[in-house]
């Protein structure tokens, strides 16, 4: 954008409420992360460790230690996945037709999505669970994937139908005129502006999915096919019958790194590719 | 685009069956014994209280006495417990067969019809030498649906090098168990430390104090119930407690009872109430501070005429699923679950046995006497058919902590009283 | 024949797009909603999801829960707070995305990567960690603010609810801006350079093109964003759950989200759960009807 024109007081300005952001919104991450290489009985004391320089890598050994950590991430990542993935198209088709399309029945489709989206979903989980038993798809990762699209979808629709609201309908006519299809249009000129909005929602659908913890508790009863967030619950409690911040600590840690780790591939591939695509269009 | 089409018809197609078969299935006999002779049988087991020894000889045991069946035991966790079982439980092919639960979260579950009648097998599972309070706490209407699986409740843990110090012996009373909280107080000079420590939301075991003065949280039985935190003996309890509070606690007045570890290990705690399981937790190098445990001496909290004092019950039950298409092979399980050799092993591993005449299994060292002595007094939160709301709306957490913050007891209890009423009716 | 096409085909186009989401839905929610909606009107507590026929009660769900006059003073308590927290998280949120639009590079990096750590923390471990910050005998806070001279040792946060609220209020705004940052940000990317640069030598100033070209094309996210806040802060559970077993008096800081989850999954009564989410699902179409009235108006040109 126009940043670059910025003068610079303004500039470092904003560079300088950016890096206090940036402290305040790490710290308490940077105190999990710290805390996660002190052994269980300095977490909590009456001296405060700032940084653990003497830590130690036990807590991570016990989280390591057996399939328990590796099962349940294999697990979350097919689930929160295939939710992205399905949300997302699911989603994008819907919002261009809301976007672009006048049709029978499209405000009572957008008002129906508001409306699931204001349904509180706390007791819901019960008449789930009766729907996926009667299924059979109870303990299946198809089974979890399927409630939670369910649930992440209303709001990417609505998230991604601004987004396509936001791009001016004249960029595409504009490369109409210059003898493109309509479709063709689309994908040229409409679609790069969509990615950033599109890394939006998929980050927000992958986080959803990845740290759920109600549904995926009753329906995943299997021990081989918890989920992280369920899994971490156990494990925590389960292992000295205390409660074990250390392990809860390194486990979070871990269990952090692959959103960081999506968006940065997301990042870089739909943002980097599609707007270098756009320029080139 | 083609596969997420399929999956798509294919999510399609198996919910629409779902509805319609989900709104089908609500049958409504329970199944009353029999069964297959031969099946997978799954068992949930809670936590890592069951020893491994115990749960492997369970599998050998079973398995050799039915070939062909296999057993498998699913580690649950309290976290979480009572949403997995009022769904699994509900659900014919996902029910576990047979199943651990907390002895106070048990009445939830046997006044829903959740798990099977047992009232007939009750004779030859130990009958009367099992622990009376658990078999109570799952008895409805003269039905009992749940046996006990171990008992453990908590008993005081102190600092001996702190007593011999301020010249303090182990008190047999509660009179002197008071005067000997606040005097290792006193003697120790420190604001933040507790002569008896005593976090202020844990009513589980300030409910101690209530009891042995003679109150209760609720009387009635059936469908009346009436708080009476508010009558003179519970009033007296409740000061009492407000009392340790201000003059021997050094525990915050509006924390729960999750940490003992951490004051411990900082020597701030002269005594405080634990379960057995705790010294575990205290003797792990990693966790806890195996130092000051050699310190550690145990015995049962004194009541005012030198008994035990009644505190909580703690412990498990275990039940069987009333969906259970195999009830007699998990009869089968139950009646492992309580032999000899099974609650043996349990009683070794410091949990009390379900049955009173294994309690000698525990051993006769200190820590076995404490809890012996304990469980020998404790008392069952009041049978009522609501209580779980009570808990849930948290309003013991309140009133207690508010007593601890200095509240007047009298007005708070009166409060406490009305909304206990109203939820237990 | 031709005409025929020309009819149909501007609506079989869209309608295909929206199928397959409309279509998940209905198969993945339809038969949940509707179970809630029959509960309410039913006394269905464990006895029944074990087997036992339910029994209809109408409206005795819904009459129990309005006439208990806690619930109003819940209700209250909860309306405020979501104003609170909502428009706090949007400020900051939308504030940070203003500015991150105006940063170097390698500020605006690490930024985005510190905002994405915050949001992708498990909440079990985030709530661990706030409670460590804020702890009375043990809390980073206190030693800070009482090494600075102010005694605080020993200080509780969470008894008094005021105090409690704000501790709440600042965990809740930590763990939602990172969402609405995210999302402004990425609406506000999407705004072309050259219609600001036409704006420009149009002779547009900075303010005026932030108001003409930037506000209208990041609206309707703006809109989503807002909305979504106010819902999910109406909600508010975990944050307030937690804090009410660290600390605090929970008559005093129930939220119509821990006072329902007490009340209905805790007690084992689903049919008063069913009837209170019915009854939050009113609330929250009230709350929103001026947005909601608004948006109709425009769907409806």
């Amino acid at each position: 954008m126009s940043a670059r024109r910025t003068p610079t007081p303004a500039r470092l300005l904003a560079n300088g409420l950016g890096l206090v952001v940036l402290v305040v919104s790490v710290f308490p991450v940077y105190w999990m992360v710290s805390r996660s290489f002190l052994p269980r009985n300095r977490i909590r004391s009456d001296e405060q460790v700032w940084l653990p320089t003497d830590g130690t890598l036990s807590n991570y050994d016990r989280v390591l230690s057996g399939d328990g950590f590796r099962n349940a991430l294999t697990t979350s990542l097919s689930v929160t996945l295939l939710t992205v993935g399905v949300a997302l198209l699911f989603a994008f088709l819907a919002a261009v037709a809301v976007s672009r399309f006048r049709f029978r029945g499209r405000t009572s489709f957008i008002l129906t999505l508001l409306l699931i989206q204001m349904i509180p979903a706390e007791g819901l989980f019960i008449s789930q669970y009766k729907m996926l038993e009667g299924v059979s798809l109870l303990n299946s990762v198809i089974g979890l994937t399927f409630v939670y699209v369910a649930s992440v979808l209303p709001f990417t629709v609505w998230t991604l139908r601004g987004f396509v609201d936001g791009v001016p309908r004249e960029l595409e006519e504009a490369a109409m005129m210059d003898g493109c299809s309509r479709v063709k249009a689309f994908f040229t000129v409409t679609l790069p502006l969509l990615a950033p909005g599109l890394v939006a929602t998929g980050l927000f659908g992958f986080i959803q999915a990845w740290n759920e913890f109600t549904l995926a508790l009753v329906v995943m009863t299997d021990p081989a096919k918890e989920t992280l967030p369920v899994w971490l619950v156990g494990f925590s409690e389960s292992r000295s019958r205390g409660v074990d911040w250390g392990a809860i600590m390194a486990a979070s840690t871990l269990i952090t790194i692959p959103v960081i780790v999506f968006f940065l591939i997301v990042q870089r591939r739909m943002v980097s590719g599609l707007t270098a695509g756009a320029v080139k269009g | 685009m083609v596969r997420k089409k399929k999956i798509l018809a294919f999510a399609a197609i198996t919910a629409l069956l779902g509805v319609t078969s989900a709104c089908g299935s609500d049958d409504d006999d329970p199944a009353t014994g029999g069964g297959p002779e031969e099946a997978d049988m799954v068992v949930w087991l809670n936590g890592a209280d069951t020893p491994q020894e115990a749960r492997d000889w369970l599998k050998k045991t079973f398995e050799e006495d039915h070939p062909g069946s296999t057993l498998t035991i699913e580690e649950q966790e309290w976290d979480g417990l009572v949403e997995r079982l009022t769904t699994a439980l509900s659900s014919e092919d996902q029910t576990p067969d047979v199943v651990e639960v907390g002895n106070t979260q048990a009445p939830t579950f046997t006044t829903a019809g959740a798990f099977s009648d047992l009232t007939d097998e009750l004779d030859d599972l130990g009958g009367d030498d099992l622990l009376p309070g658990f078999v109570e706490g799952a008895t409805v209407d003269g039905k009992t649906y749940a046996v006990p699986y171990y008992a453990g409740s908590t008993y005081v843990f102190y600092r001996k090098d702190l007593f011999d110090k301020a010249g303090l012996e182990v008190p047999t009373t509660m009179d002197e168990f008071i005067d000997t909280a606040v005097a290792l107080k006193q003697d120790s000079g420190e604001a933040d430390f507790s002569g008896y420590w005593l976090p202020g939301q844990d009513w589980r075991d300030g409910a101690a104090f209530l009891w042995d003065a003679g109150g209760d949280f609720a009387t009635g039985d059936g469908d009346e119930w009436e708080g009476t935190l508010s009558s003179p003996e519970s009033i007296e309890g409740l000061t009492t407690f407000q009392t340790l509070f201000e003059q021997a606690s050094g525990a915050p007045a509006d924390a729960n009872e999750s940490d003992p570890v951490t004051p411990f290990c900082a020597g701030k705690i002269g005594m405080m109430s634990r379960p057995g399981w705790v010294l575990g937790l205290l003797s792990d190098p990693e966790a806890g501070c195996p130092d000051l445990v050699k310190q550690i001496g145990v015995f049962a909290l004194p009541g005012s005429t030198g008994e035990p004092a009644p505190v909580l019950l703690g412990g498990s039950d275990i039940a069987i699923a009333a969906k259970s298409p195999n009830q007699d092979l998990a009869r089968d399980i139950v009646a492992l679950m309580l032999s000899d050799e099974y609650q043996g092993i349990l009683a070794e591993n410091g949990l009390t046995p379900a049955r009173e005449s294994l309690a000698t299994l525990l051993g006769d060292d200190e820590y076995a006497q404490a809890t012996i002595e304990a469980a020998s007094n404790a008392k069952l939160t009041p049978a009522a058919a609501n209580w779980a709301t009570v808990e849930g709306t948290r309003i013991l957490e309140d009133l207690f902590s508010q007593i601890a913050q200095g509240g007047d007891v009298e007005e708070l209890a009166a409060e406490a009283d009305d909304r206990i009423t109203e939820e237990l009716n | 024949m031709a005409r025929r096409r020309s009819a149909v085909r501007p609506n079989a186009l869209p309608l295909g797009l929206v199928l397959p989401a409309a279509a998940l839905l209905v198969l993945a929610l339809g038969y949940p909603l509707v179970r809630q909606v029959v509960l309410s009107l039913q006394e269905f507590g464990l006895a029944q999801q074990f087997g036992q026929p339910p029994e209809w009660i109408g409206l005795d769900n819904y009459r129990a829960l309005v006439g208990d006059s806690y619930l109003w003073t819940v209700v209250l308590r909860t309306v405020l707070f979501c104003f609170v927290n909502a428009g706090l998280t949007m400020g900051i949120g939308v504030g940070i995305a203003l500015l991150m639009t105006r940063m170097s590079t390698w500020v605006r990096v690490l930024v985005q990567a510190g905002l994405l750590l915050t949001w992708a923390t498990p909440v079990v471990a985030a709530m661990i960690v706030w409670q460590f910050l804020f702890d009375t005998q043990y809390g980073v806070v206190n030693s800070v603010l009482t090494a600075l001279g102010s005694d605080h040792d020993g200080h509780s946060w969470l008894a008094e609810p005021i105090s409690f609220f704000s501790i709440a209020t600042m965990i809740v705004v930590w763990m939602s801006v990172p969402f609405v940052v995210f999302t402004t940000y990425a609406a506000l990317t999407q705004v072309p350079d050259d219609v600001i640069e036409a704006a420009e030598i149009d002779g547009a100033g900075a303010w005026q093109r932030f108001l003409h070209v930037v506000v209208p094309t990041v609206r309707p996210v703006l809109l989503v964003v807002l909305l979504l806040q106010i819902i999910w802060d109406l909600r508010v559970f975990t944050q307030i759950y937690t804090l009410q077993k660290s600390g605090g008096i929970t008559r005093d800081t129930n939220l119509l989200g821990t006072y329902i989850y007490s009340l209905g999954i805790k007690g084992g009564d689903f049919g008063t759960a069913a009837a209170a989410a019915m009854f939050m699902l009113v609330l929250t179409v009230l709350l929103t009807a001026p947005y909601l009235r608004i948006m109709f108006r425009q769907e409806e040109d």
